[in-house]
């Protein structure tokens, strides 16, 4: 069946086009996701999406897996039009979805993982196992896919899961295979393993919609570029036709900025890392943050910017080299020690590390503090914790029925200013926000910007990890790009440097610096 | 809107729903058996519910810290075996009957070693969980294995009568009228139900029970918290030993057998989650008081006593089939945003196939 | 299942682990007692822990879906009280019905599967915890037991009945005394080897693993998860049933404690035995091997002189020291991968460093 398929495709001109989607809207409450959007994939062809987060990829590609229903709009597959889309007739046309977390069956082999359901059988009606080794090492040859059939997936490299959910895909005879962010574990060797597997499926007639915030690999890759932005398609481009400035400049836009902060920074550095390094990392960190200073810093998944971030905290190992709070040496073992050395931390993933959803607002805000609520015989004092549970609802604006209320009940908003209420009850002196406005909404965002001002302005230096680089042009007096586990650029407002474009373009490891 | 109102309504409901169905059943009882209001009969069933009730309490703390103590039982047969072991005079064993150690050991000195030994095999437990890294149901599991082979082999799986008088004191003794394990056991439930709502511990327990890596995030030590969790359950289940000991001044085989799963099941009956990080004392206090007037009834009513098992054992699937609805309304109803999560995790699976 | 990789010795053994602590035992026992490797003893092993190892079976296929059932030591006391009933006459305490043997063991074996639908339609249908379920289902069935029991133990069975828990198929004379062939023994490792062929070559063996592996996995790959849950908790109680028919057979009597506190030791021996309570690893003979250890235990020890109390002690160390390895075993596999991501990740860091130069 998939050879036959395979081959048939491969015998049909090669810009023809497969996919076709047009005018298609989609909107939930007080948001349009998308916006009258056009996208169309060739036979054959590696299509990049590119866009900020939030630019409406995830809807676009919801749509098309059948996931989420269009407002309006319609979509053909080989000039066929498809009305009313289910998850089940999109995998019918033949369109598949390779998440960034694959889903396989971790404790069975390679082979089962292939064949499940649907086992060769022997005359006894038993499973020949010979024939499921043979029969799926076979699948995987004509796939040019070398692995060992009979190891367990748990066994297996990121990478070589990937290739395995790909093919796993082909053999279900998909025509085009939505990859979303395949590279973000990554490291370089397997990215050139994953990039010839997935060349060699798309000289057999395989399409590929790639997912990627790494712009270089979209280059590397794809044939054809779609970029998103705000819910609407900005354009399609041939990769040849286009440079990663130009793409860059397609995602930003050039709409004005929406917030723009005054400087609170002092002179004083209150924060200060030397030489820091961590094999396999982040390398020779060197860093300082003043005194009601805001700091941004951005880099690609895989950066290191979020080992650094988890380190500072003592989730993880610091390495060699040295960080000074405030002169004192600091190095963390727990988050409890940087608590305690004057160091808070907003977790980027807030329902795993960030809250204790199932827990009230009052005893969230108050997790951090514990220690000074407690009188000499170990009680918690009830007064003391109300007064501080309320003052923090009431300065941050946390909407809620009461403290009482389970924070999982809260909006998104509400939940990161539940975080941020436990991170300011420490005082602390340096306060690391690790995408501080993801999933929340507009309103909500701008309150989150007045806290961090508010935060700056009581002398507390901040540093923003965010990769919405507008927002850290409005909010910050720094921004630092890291590359590669190195900090490899710096804009400063003073300097008049901070600009979006060539910010990106350091993101993406190209010399962004605007003196430079 | 209108669905927050009902969520408000429901998490209300749910959250004493256990009192809902004891009052009906006082009501109920009160009503249609003689005699059952009589301060004897409620007397008598406070006695039954104390050796119960103070191991719910250890279960009840493991289970808010996401765990589970399988080997609480087999603590409180070794504790009692080891206290009439060492304060019991030498006999030769024969069929019926062992003798101890023969050192006689004095039992005020007795009563702190085998408190000690509860919690230092709860200590054990915590350190193999959270430092080796090993699941907590083989281990507790396992765990029981042994500590009730220690028990059988110390007895050779005899009956050992005669414990002293000041041993039996806390099973057995009477304060003004009232049993004295009653009142332990009251005085228990209130430290605990303080501990666990006033004071830090109980905050980290929820924590670490709710969500491991946010509890750290914020600044707890969940190695240590549940270590210690599994340490007030040794504690516990010693003092249950000691109490049950007492009231049958005789140490038997099988002393405490099959009592997990009736501790697990009243706990979780007052509402303490099987997921961790919710639950109070207060409401395990109400699911042991539900459970032994249950039994108190079935025996009033003359049901057979053959039966009162299987009839105890279908109140318990019949609320846990109402506790499984509560928890899918709260699946419909609840938090937007994980659900949503999960929702469109499972529907990309099903893309990839 | 051959594994590769780094991590292939340390797998192969873990896996096997089981047969490495059987064999030790053996040889053990052996060399301690001149007795152990005695032909009477050599059959019995298996005769003495058949009922036993029919709860092993009935756990080592919940375990693969990574389901439990805690209710199947009540349900071979039921089954086994429930035959009696319906076997002997009212004087010998039973009802009088005086039932054909093979209709019981086939009425009984249907209330076993019963039970085990119920079990199973409570958990996939109406979404109560499987633990709850089945600790509460241990109540109601051990509850019932003594409930229809006429309170004392019941004996005198008919010999077609007892048969299959008590007879013997063949017998060899040697100058160490006899070795008996057992029914039960027999049918023990019937039963293993069809769980085993059932369990790893038919397509429904194998989607028991796949739920056990990743039930939202194995739903995208059109498996229908609850079936499959639902159809494993029948075969548990079956073999539940099974357990209860062989038990009464060898002591050709029914008390209604038959069966009671067996669980904790049978989900003991399965998980020495290699399987994983998360579900979709193990296999049915690394669980028969559990059985075979504990059974070496049991008769090991009691040759000895060693008090049977002391049994369940070593079962417990041995069981801890397994879950050791098997910590011991991730914290490695961890450290493996984490180094090599290292190594990888450096190499990249490094590669870029020289591209940049």
């Amino acid at each position: 069946m998939t050879e036959a398929t395979t081959e048939a495709t491969t015998e049909r001109r090669k810009d023809e086009i497969l996919l076709d989607m047009r005018g298609i809207s989609k909107s939930y409450p007080g948001v349009q996701a998308l916006a009258d959007a056009d996208f169309s994939v060739r036979r054959g062809e590696i299509h990049g999406v590119v866009g900020k987060n939030g630019a409406g990829k995830s809807t676009l590609m919801g749509v098309l897996m059948g996931i989420r229903q269009a407002d309006s709009g319609s979509i053909a597959i080989d000039g066929r039009a498809l009305r009313q889309a289910s998850p089940q007739m999109m995998l019918d046309a033949g369109i598949s979805y390779v998440p960034q977390h694959i889903n396989l069956l971790n404790t069975l082999t390679v082979a089962e993982n292939i064949l499940v359901g649907n086992l060769p059988r022997n005359r006894f009606g038993l499973v020949d196992w010979k024939a499921v080794n043979d029969d799926s090492g076979a699948r995987l040859e004509r796939l040019g896919l070398k692995l060992d059939v009979r190891q367990p997936v748990e066994g297996l490299s990121v990478a070589e899961r990937t290739m395995l959910a790909i093919a796993k895909a082909l053999f279900n005879n998909a025509r085009l295979i939505i990859l979303d962010e395949p590279t973000a574990a990554l490291a370089r060797g397997d990215i050139d393993l994953l990039f010839s597997f997935v060349r060699a499926q798309q000289e057999q007639g395989v399409a590929f919609i790639y997912i990627s915030h790494h712009l270089e690999e979209v280059f590397e890759i794809c044939d054809r570029v779609t970029v998103m932005r705000d819910g609407r398609i900005v354009g399609t481009r041939e990769i040849s036709e286009i440079d990663v400035p130009e793409l860059i400049h397609m995602m930003v836009g050039g709409g004005v900025q929406e917030y723009e902060r005054g400087t609170t920074a002092g002179a004083e550095i209150v924060f200060e890392a030397k030489n820091l390094s961590r094999r396999g990392a982040y390398e020779q960190i060197n860093f300082a943050l003043r005194r009601g200073e805001v700091v941004g810093l951005s880099g690609l998944q895989g950066s290191g910017v979020d080992e650094l971030a988890q380190a500072l905290f003592g989730l993880e190992r610091l390495g060699v080299g040295e960080v000074l709070v405030e002169g004192a040496a600091f190095n963390p073992d727990s988050p409890r020690d940087a608590f305690d050395g004057g160091l808070a931390y907003l977790p980027q993933d807030r329902h795993r590390f960030g809250l204790i959803q199932l827990r009230p607002v009052r005893e969230n805000v108050t997790y951090s503090v514990l220690d000074r609520l407690v009188s000499r015989v170990g009680i918690l004092m009830r007064k003391p914790e109300q007064q501080i549970t309320e003052a923090y609802i009431d300065k941050l604006g946390i909407v809620t029925p009461g403290a009482e209320q389970r924070t999982m009940l809260l909006s998104g908003g509400n939940q990161q200013k539940v975080v941020f209420a436990k991170l300011a009850a420490t005082q602390p002196k340096v306060l690391i926000l690790h995408e501080p406005t993801q999933g929340v909404d507009v309103q909500a965002k701008v309150d989150i910007f007045n806290i961090i001002d508010d935060l700056a302005a009581q002398g507390v230096a901040l540093l923003v990890i965010s990769s919405e680089v507008r927002e850290l042009i409005g909010l910050c007096d720094r921004i630092l790009v890291m590359y590669q586990g190195r900090v490899t650029d710096e804009f400063t407002r003073a300097a008049a440097n901070m600009k979006p474009e060539h910010i990106l373009l350091a993101i993406e490891g190209g010399r962004g610096h605007a003196n430079a | 809107m209108q669905t927050l109102d009902r969520h408000h309504l429901f998490e209300f409901v749910s959250r004493h729903f256990i009192w809902v169905v004891l009052i009906a059943t006082v009501l109920v009882f009160g009503l249609t058996i003689d005699g059952y209001l009589r301060i004897s009969n409620i007397t008598n069933i406070l006695i039954t519910g104390s050796v119960l009730g103070v191991m719910v309490i250890g279960q009840a703390l493991c289970l808010m810290a996401r765990k589970l103590d399988l080997s609480a039982e087999g603590t409180v047969s070794l504790v009692a075996v080891t206290a009439a072991w060492l304060m019991l005079p030498y006999r030769e064993t024969d069929l019926a009957q062992a003798g101890g150690l023969g050192i006689e050991l004095d039992p005020l000195l007795v009563i702190p070693l085998i408190l000690l030994l509860g919690t230092a095999i709860g200590f054990v437990n915590g350190f193999m969980i959270m430092k080796l890294n090993m699941n907590f149901f083989i281990v507790t599991l396992a765990m029981q294995l042994v500590l009730r082979g220690l028990a059988l082999a110390i007895s050779s799986g005899a009956i050992m009568p005669g414990t002293p008088a000041a041993f039996n004191w806390l099973g057995g003794g009477r304060v003004a009228g009232i049993p004295v394990s009653v009142i332990a056991t009251i005085g228990l439930y209130a430290v605990f139900g303080f501990v666990m709502s006033r004071m830090q511990f109980g905050r980290k327990v929820y924590a670490v029970g709710a969500n491991e890596d946010a509890a750290r995030a914020s600044g707890f030590n969940p190695a240590r918290t549940v270590i210690l969790v599994y340490m007030v359950s040794g504690f516990l289940a010693a003092l249950a030993g000691w109490m049950l000991l007492g009231r049958l001044e005789a140490s038997v085989p099988n002393l405490g057998v099959g009592i997990t799963l009736n501790v697990v099941a009243a706990a979780v009956i007052g509402g303490v989650s099987l997921k961790g990080g919710e639950g109070s004392i207060i409401g395990a206090f109400a699911g042991v008081l539900f459970l032994a007037m249950v039994n108190n009834a079935l025996n009033l009513m003359n049901v057979d006593p053959l039966w009162v098992n299987a009839v105890r054992g279908l109140i318990i699937l019949v609320a846990l089939v109402i506790d499984a609805q509560k928890s899918r309304y709260r699946g419909r109803a609840g938090p937007a945003e994980p659900k949503v999560k999960t929702g469109a995790k499972a529907k990309q699976t099903a893309a990839l196939s | 299942m051959t594994r590769t990789g780094p991590n292939r010795l340390v797998s192969l053994m873990v896996d096997n682990l089981i047969w490495l602590f059987v064999i030790s035992a053996f040889i053990a026992f052996s060399l301690l007692s001149d007795r152990f490797l005695s032909p009477y003893n050599l059959g019995n092993i298996l005769l003495r822990s058949a009922a036993f190892g029919m709860l092993v079976l009935s756990q080592a296929y919940t375990f693969i879906t990574g389901n439990f059932d805690l209710s199947v030591e009540s349900s071979l006391g039921l089954t086994a009280m429930f035959a009696a009933l319906m076997l002997v006459t009212s004087e010998a305490g039973g009802w009088g019905w005086q039932l054909n043997p093979i209709l019981v063991i086939v009425l009984m074996l249907v209330l076993g599967g019963a039970i085990g639908l119920f079990n199973g339609v409570l958990i996939t249908k109406v979404g109560v915890n499987n633990l709850l379920v089945t600790i509460a289902m241990l109540f109601v069935l051990r509850g019932a037991t003594y409930g229809i029991s006429p309170g004392t133990s019941i004996s005198f069975f008919p010999k077609e009945f007892t048969w299959l828990g008590g007879g013997t198929l063949a017998r060899v004379v040697t100058d160490d005394g006899n070795f008996v062939l057992s029914v039960a023994g027999v049918f023990v490792i019937l039963a293993f080897l069809v769980g085993h062929i059932h369990t790893r070559y038919t397509q429904f063996g194998r989607n028991m693993y796949a739920v056990g592996a990743d039930a939202d996995a194995a739903r995208a790959a059109g498996i229908n998860v609850d079936r499959v849950v639902i159809i494993v908790y029948i075969i548990a109680g079956v073999c539940a049933a099974f357990a209860g028919l062989l038990q009464a057979g060898r002591l050709n009597a029914a008390t209604p404690t038959m069966g009671a506190n067996l669980i904790f030791a049978v989900h003991g021996a399965a998980i020495i035995g290699g399987m994983s309570i998360y579900g979709g690893r193990g296999n049915i003979i690394g669980a028969f091997g559990g059985v075979l250890l504990w059974s070496i235990l049991d008769t090991g020890l009691n040759i000895m002189g060693v008090s049977p109390f002391w049994i369940d002690v070593s079962r417990g160390l041995l069981l801890l020291f397994a879950v050791l390895l098997d910590a011991l075993r991730v914290r490695y596999q961890r450290n493996v991968q984490l180094r090599m991501s290292l190594a990888d990740t450096t190499i990249g860091l490094e590669d870029k460093a020289h591209g940049d130069d």
